[in-house]
């Protein structure tokens, strides 16, 4: 009874804070919580995947009362903690009245809450495995089709000389084939969350779409997912992907590593699913099934595809991953080696325990050899390659423990082990340890490491979130980590420390603020050193931003104030600095919304540089890099022509003011000291 | 308390970061040059969301002086003109002697919402007469400005003169133009006592640290105090006079190498 007064009484201060929020949109909500992992990340990560599970949770909540570990770790934005005590207290309590409930789940704050509200309900119906039929795939299935246009206003040099201009002028090695437009066409359909499929098709800028080199577009994609079918829990056909475990074996998409989320370290056992982006290299191209066994499943899959590749005489030196065939020498290397890929995993899962075991084997047609250096000297050479792994999951007591434990068949090893700890409801810690070994390289394995690679690096993560008072919350981290044998730029054995600290004030509904303090020391070659032994100095980094996010009305606003100071050894500290104040509008009586962006940069050194995200149309995600001095300035519209055709463009340009003549290199030279690029989408759902 | 150190933290962190802005460029009465966010004055090419604060309809004229240098002196007139839907403003400014001169003429228009913030833009010419070809030359810049007033006694204020770095080409030399991005902070202690600090980052110079402080001593009487650093720590100080509906400021600013720089503005509210 008490309990149902204090559900009413939830659901009432509820309303309170229904009217104004900081963030408005589901489609706003993904870019901000993406944006918080990939703040510090310098690395392209697949968007579309991150932007399209979680969509997905959006147009098909999970039903709080029926879900496992497996759904609710769907929502990236919680952690580990926070997914273990709301089965907890949907357990303990048997089934949640209304989701304002949430308020008693103990590590939830107003801001987790609102934050799952756009995916997750309360129901009773378990609907999940009814048998489907025709006339329902026609009446309630979902078809979305999309279509995207990118155009760069400058003319790069690689379009300087297209060879269709002169037609006795052979086309070079070097210069672009196609013209200047990107362009992708996608179609999806869903069925619940049931049956999934679609196709993708995209041509990227510079790529020839119908000429001799090439006809149609550069790269086509199909998939295929079935859940809930019988004893299959999931079948996949056409691309997919596959993760298991914490990643050290296979995982191959984004994965969790250091960021603002400091308790969340570790990459989600999503076992297979459907791929459906437009990177060229990450994904797996086949079959796949999970069976389920009672508390067991198993899964099998194989793959099959073409990878691009340097190849001489039967080997090459590295996949090329980039995707990019625009050249007559980048066409040369399109889809020369041939890739199959068999792999399986077993994983038992009770209320306490997950354990797993995961193998995969690679066959490669050519033969993988780098072009040998001291770096890489223990990179894999071959063309097969076994992997094998056991992870675990226990929870005892407030302790959950973790890890994973991989061996090659040329028996290197990888471990991951963590704990997660919630003492108090205010306090969640996490300590990860990691050990890689230099031999320990595999293809699709991503998880927790200071770098982009899973080898050579051991360390210790401590992370901690504190919510001592009602509208603050602290995040800390501390992560020492070594390099026992060199690493490209770094000749010699390194080790590094990293350290953060985040303060967030939520001062109210529509006010919210945050500072952010990181520190970063690592090692580096000593630029112009003729010693014969290699010679490494210390690199140290310190970084402080502060971000203020608030609306009225309808108009919602940012500011971004970020610094940095970057020294190598004892050479003088180089500055950076970037500001930006972004608005935003939806208009109340079109359906219409405005972005825009002026932003001012001015980075020293390159090592100064600074990554931004900037709003985009859907699907695409900007985090362009500044260094110089400049600014940038973006106009990103949307427009719902009918409820079911909408229409986005952005068109943004960067300005440098350090008399530079000219912008990037090679074929994306760019005359004068300004870059304009133009995006235009649209999408149709029927 | 708290209310007090999370604003002191805004303010620390909003002055962490923007420039000598050309002297072509009108000053303002705000102590040291901090009118980004002075929410009670609007100044003619500086923060355009100021207009749309403005109430009653009001001209100004404005003489700013360098070093005590004639023809380096920048004279400036506004007119600004409220309305239920749109504040519009008109400015004009003069920099220079005959041989050489700057002319920036300026329509701007601002919208206070409910106030709560205001947010104005305006479309700037910028013109030069260049003596060796006997002729002028000019380029259309934007402006844009925001005021959000996060209290009543707090708001921070953001403008952009000539965001897209245009310039002015001629037959022998391209004339930069000023790029100015301006960040500031006004605070109430009490209706009488106010503290701002700005940040000015002009692309092509250093950046620009300033505070003041403005006292209003007697009804019609007001001291300003303030200081900016760029290459050199700048005092500055000031005196505002009210006098039926006029509003007279003296300002002036002590550069330790260059000598004093002098600005006097009289405003007429209808």
């Amino acid at each position: 009874m008490k309990r149902i007064i204090f559900c009413i009484i939830l659901l009432f201060l509820s309303c309170v804070v229904n009217a104004q929020d900081v963030v408005t949109t589901t489609e706003q909500l993904i870019a901000d919580i993406f944006e918080q992992y990939t703040a510090e990340s310098e690395e392209t990560i697949d968007y579309e995947s991150f932007y399209d599970d979680l969509m997905f949770c959006a147009q098909n909540p999970i039903n709080l009362n029926q879900t496992n570990r497996e759904e609710l770790e769907k929502l990236q934005f919680l952690s580990e903690i926070q997914v273990e005590n709301i089965l907890s207290y949907v357990y303990e309590s048997g089934s949640m009245q209304t989701i304002y409930e949430l308020q008693l789940v103990e590590g939830l704050d107003m801001t987790d809450i609102r934050r799952m509200l756009p995916f997750v309900r309360i129901g009773e119906s378990d609907d999940s495995k009814k048998k489907i039929y025709w006339k329902d795939l026609v009446k309630y299935g979902k078809n979305e089709l999309l279509f995207r246009l990118d155009k760069g206003l400058e003319t790069k040099e690689g379009y300087q000389f297209l060879p269709n201009e002169d037609v006795n002028m052979p086309p070079t090695l070097a210069n672009y084939l196609g013209n200047e437009l990107y362009n992708s066409l996608k179609y999806r359909f869903h069925f619940k969350d049931r049956i999934q499929f679609g196709f993708s098709a995209e041509k990227d800028a510079g790529e020839q779409f119908w000429g001799n080199q090439n006809k149609g577009y550069d790269f086509y994609s199909f998939h295929a997912q079935f859940n809930n079918f019988g004893k299959f829990k999931t079948i996949v056909l056409g691309d997919f992907r596959a993760n298991f475990g914490q990643g050290l074996v296979l995982h191959t998409e984004f994965g969790m590593g250091k960021s603002s989320y400091v308790l969340n370290v570790t990459p989600r056992s999503s076992g297979l699913k459907k791929y459906s982006s437009t990177d060229e290299y990450n994904f797996f191209r086949g079959g796949g099934a999970t069976f389920k066994l009672g508390k067991l499943d198993l899964t099998a899959f194989y793959s099959n595809k073409m990878i691009d590749g340097d190849t001489v005489n039967g080997t090459f030196p590295t996949i090329i991953k980039t995707g990019y065939h625009r050249t007559l020498d980048e066409l040369s290397k399109k889809q020369t080696v041939n890739q199959q890929i068999i792999g399986g995993n077993l994983t038992y899962t009770n209320m306490n325990l997950q354990i797993g075991f995961t193998a995969v084997h690679t066959s490669l047609d050519n033969k993988l050899v780098p072009d040998k250096s001291v770096y890489n000297y223990f990179y894999f050479s071959g063309s097969k390659q076994t992997t094998g792994g056991i992870f675990y999951r226990y929870r005892w007591k407030k302790l959950n423990l973790f890890g994973e434990t991989a061996v090659t068949d040329k028996g290197s090893l990888a471990t991951l082990n963590g704990c997660y700890f919630n003492p108090v409801s205010q306090v969640s810690l996490v300590v990860l340890q990691r050990y890689y070994s230099p031999e320990y390289d595999t293809f699709y394995a991503s998880s927790f490491s200071a770098t982009s690679r899973i080898n050579n690096e051991s360390g210790i993560y401590l992370g901690a979130e504190v919510r001592p008072f009602r509208r603050w919350k602290f995040a800390a981290y501390a992560d020492n980590y070594r390099f026992p044998w060199p690493k490209y730029g770094i000749d010699a054995p390194s080790d590094g420390h990293d350290y953060l600290f985040q303060a967030d004030f939520t001062a109210k509904r529509n006010l919210t603020m945050y500072w952010r303090l990181k520190y970063e020391e690592n090692q580096t070659n000593l630029s112009g050193s003729t010693a014969t032994m290699p010679e490494i100095v210390p690199q140290k980094k310190t970084s402080l931003r502060y971000q203020l996010v608030y609306s009225y009305l309808n108009f919602s606003f940012k500011n971004v104030l970020e610094g940095n100071l970057v020294r190598i050894a004892y050479a003088d500290w180089t500055y950076g600095v970037i500001a930006s104040q972004d608005v935003s509008y939806e208009f109340p009586k079109i359906p219409l919304k405005i972005d825009f962006r002026m932003q001012f940069f001015d980075a020293q050194n390159y090592l100064n540089r600074f990554y931004s995200y900037e709003k985009d149309v859907l699907y695409a995600f900007s985090i362009p890099m500044y260094y110089g001095l400049g600014s940038r300035y973006y106009l990103n519209l949307q427009y719902d022509v009918t409820k079911k055709l909408s229409v986005w463009f952005k068109i943004a340009q960067t300005v440098y003011a350090d008399d530079r003549e000219t912008l990037s290199s090679g074929n994306e030279t760019i005359s004068g000291n300004r870059k304009t690029d133009m995006r235009l989408l649209v999408k149709w759902e029927f | 308390m708290r209310k007090l150190v999370i604003l002191f933290l805004i303010n620390s962190f909003s002055a962490f970061c923007f420039s000598q802005i050309s002297n072509t460029l009108p000053g303002s009465s705000a102590i040291a040059g901090t009118s980004v966010s002075d929410s009670r004055n609007w100044s003619a090419f500086n923060n355009p969301a100021m207009l749309g604060y403005i109430d009653k309809s009001e001209i100004g004229l404005q003489y700013n002086n360098q070093y005590l240098i004639p023809e380096l002196s920048t004279k400036s007139v506004h007119f600004g003109l409220p309305s239920n839907l749109l504040n519009t403003g008109l400015s004009f400014s003069h920099f220079g002697y005959s041989r050489y001169h700057e002319m920036i003429l300026g329509v701007g228009f601002a919208r206070n919402f409910s106030d709560k913030f205001a947010l104005g833009v305006q479309f700037n010419y910028y013109s030069a007469f260049f003596n060796a070809t006997n002729s002028y030359r000019g380029a259309l810049l934007p402006q844009i400005g925001l005021s959000v007033k996060f209290s009543p006694n707090f708001n921070i204020g953001f403008n952009t003169f000539n965001p897209f770095q245009s310039n002015i080409p001629t037959e022998f030399v391209i004339k930069r133009l000023p790029s100015v991005f301006s960040l500031g902070s006004e605070y109430f202690f009490s209706p009488e006592l106010v503290w701002r600090t700005q940040i000015d980052k002009e692309v092509s110079s250093n950046y620009r640290f300033a505070t003041g402080f403005e006292y209003q001593m007697l009804q019609n009487f007001k001291v300003k105090l303030g200081a900016y650093g760029s290459d050199y720590l700048v005092s500055c100080f000031g005196l505002g006079f009210k006098t039926g509906s006029f509003l007279i400021d003296l300002n002036c600013d002590l550069h330790p190498l260059l000598g004093v720089n002098t600005l006097a503005a009289i405003k007429y509210r209808f």
